[in-house]
């Protein structure tokens, strides 16, 4: 906090109130709905993202079930409103719910495992999802999905058009990003950092890791569920595609890119790495092949990320200045 | 309930067959991770490429099954080796996530660029062989299934041998067991990681191979078995190899039990199921006492 005045605290607030502005009137200096909705869903994978960086970032936890939390979220809410009549907003609550309770009940035996077994049986939970998508028709509806969501009512009033929607997602993802900035800068932040950095020392500093772990896993399900029950509603349909693992990666491009552990750089990343390939219509596999490319290089050339390598860069002049 | 025999004997065979060609990808996972201390992420990828390639040589060789096979084999184990070459040589044993990560790039870029070039469309393997079977009673087998059996047992029969009596797997055994002390013998442990790599990609390559015919091959293939492929190692413990074999094979039973009397998401479901419960039994692992050392 004692950089908040400094001159690089005061640009990036000035940025940040930048960024908001032209996310702001954006549905008016556009009214193309595929602009938007490629906002939209930059805006809702940043958000995913973000709070796999707090999981894999801070708590060190490489964990891939963030994908079943994302599709079982977009479940939640399609079945409450089609099945069960009830709103949009209930939906995306019935999402945070379910999320919340599975991320518990899942996360409390495989955190007990050591890394390898964790980020398998990650995996395997986020397959699960797909399988029980697909298979429990009597549900879920099966391959054929939950087609013809109807567009969110606030008062009464049908948001109808991508501009609407877009303000939902916008406002949501604010929230959600400003929950995580405060939660990973707080002194919960910092604990979990040290209890990825080493895990004994910070047991013999008296920090109990496993009850920081969960909760920060359980987190981390609420929001990208909650992220994926709005998305569902980008989509007007929920199908089990919604599991494809395409999303998953997405999410740790964002998240290496920008460097683990850093709340901006993912951001950052998030931004980039969904509307340039957009900006530069690739196919949907091309795009995937190059996403893979970058991961191989940047896992062997920059393992810390952009941000990281930045860091890297001011700690080495920093030393340059001390001698 | 009424069991009808000639019914659970074709579930004994169809699950044997399911679980041998588990046990083939499980068991090059179990190799790599015990030997590099790495998950292979592109593990899959590598036995959907054997898969391509067989279904891309079948008409080149007219048809015939065993060249295709063997030269599905051949280009995976390359790629295996040019895998470790150029990558995971560069990963150090204890950055796991990296290596997670690299792994899980190669197989992007393979998916993806299958379906890029391939499209994501299934396509039929045709075989000289056809859907001719053999007849016992009741119950019909192709001789393409026949065939793919036979040859994982081969194969395991094979691997047996290998790693027991030959200086290439004992030097393997070596290496997973204790890094620092193999190298004090003097065993190159980058020469043993890019065998074990080599040997477990042609493994792939023999499952992918032989499935091909009896599969639809689409470059989604590999996903939908490296998931159960990776559920199964946890269950026998990471890097345990005999262990590994024994889960698949009771896992492939099971499922194909399963799959026979009750609903299919049960069937898939149990994999998931067994696995979390045997993580809360014992998070090492039910094979850990014995076999490959991990960590």
């Amino acid at each position: 906090m004692k950089s908040g005045l400094s001159g690089v605290g005061a640009a990036k607030v000035a940025a940040v109130i930048l960024a908001l502005a032209i996310l702001a009137v954006l549905p008016l200096l556009t009214s193309s709905n595929y602009l938007l909705g490629v906002a939209v869903s930059g805006l809702l994978m940043t958000v995913a993202a973000a709070a796999l960086n707090l999981v894999y970032g801070f708590a060190g936890l490489l964990s891939f079930a963030q994908l079943g939390f994302w599709g079982v979220g977009a479940y939640c809410s399609a079945i409450t409103v089609m099945d069960a009549g009830g709103s949009f907003w209930a939906g995306v609550l019935v999402a945070a719910g379910v999320n919340g309770l599975l991320g518990l009940a899942f996360g409390y035996p495989i955190l007990r495992t050591r890394t390898h077994a964790f980020v398998v049986a990650t995996i395997t939970f986020a397959l699960l999802c797909n399988l029980v998508a697909r298979d429990w028709i009597s549900v879920t509806r099966g391959p054929l999905g939950i087609p013809g969501l109807p567009p969110p009512r606030l008062l009464g009033y049908e948001i109808e058009g991508s501009a609407r929607f877009f303000y939902i997602v916008l406002g949501y993802a604010v929230l959600a990003l400003c929950f995580l900035y405060v939660l990973e800068t707080s002194r919960i932040g910092l604990t979990l950092k040290a209890i990825k950095q080493n895990e004994t020392l910070a047991q013999s500093q008296g920090i109990s890791p496993l009850p920081y772990k969960l909760a920060v896993f359980t987190i981390a399900a609420v929001i990208t569920g909650m992220a994926g029950a709005v998305f569902a509603f980008h989509l007007r349909v929920v199908d089990p595609l919604i599991f494809d693992f395409y999303y998953m990666q997405t999410f740790l491009i964002i998240v290496i890119i920008g460097g683990t552990g850093s709340f901006w750089g993912v951001v950052l990343a998030g931004a980039a790495m969904v509307v340039l390939p957009e900006a530069l219509r690739f196919s949907n596999d091309l795009r995937m092949v190059i996403y893979g490319a970058i991961l191989v290089a940047a896992m062997l050339l920059m393992p810390r990320g952009v941000a990281g390598w930045i860091e890297d860069r001011r700690l080495a002049s920093l030393r340059a200045n001390l001698r | 309930m009424t069991i009808d025999l000639a019914y659970v004997l074709e579930l004994v065979l169809n699950g044997l067959m399911l679980g041998l060609l588990y046990a083939l990808i499980a068991v090059g996972l179990a190799l790599i991770f015990g030997v590099l201390q790495i998950v292979n992420f592109a593990h899959g990828e590598l036995m959907m490429l054997g898969s391509f390639t067989m279904a891309l040589l079948l008409p080149l060789f007219g048809l015939s099954y065993w060249p295709s096979l063997a030269m599905a084999v051949i280009v995976t184990a390359l790629v295996g080796a040019a895998f470790y070459q150029f990558f995971l040589s560069r990963v150090e044993q204890t950055e796991f996530e990296r290596s997670i990560l690299i792994t899980l790039g190669l197989s992007m870029v393979l998916l993806y660029g299958a379906q890029y070039i391939f499209s994501a469309t299934p396509r039929m393997v045709d075989t000289s062989w056809g859907f001719e079977g053999i007849e016992i009673g009741a119950i019909r087998m192709t001789w393409t299934r026949i065939t793919g059996g036979a040859v994982a047992l081969v194969a395991f029969a094979a691997l047996y041998v290998l790693l027991k009596w030959t200086q290439l797997g004992r030097a393997m055994r070596a290496v997973a067991q204790n890094r620092e002390a193999a190298l004090m013998v003097g065993l190159k442990p980058r020469v043993v990681s890019r065998n074990a790599v080599t040997l477990a990609a042609g493994l792939c390559g023999l499952a992918g191979g032989a499935l091909a015919p009896i599969q639809l091959v689409q470059p989604g293939m590999g996903q939908a078995v490296i998931f159960k492929a990776f559920a199964l190692v946890i269950i026998a413990g990471l890097g345990n190899i005999p262990g590994a074999i024994a889960t698949s094979l009771a896992l492939g039973m099971l499922e194909s039990w399963i799959g026979g009397f009750y609903d299919m998401v049960w069937q898939e479901g149990s994999v998931f199921v067994i696995m979390i419960v045997a993580i809360i039994l014992r998070p090492e692992g039910l094979f850990q006492a014995r076999g490959m050392r991990v960590g």
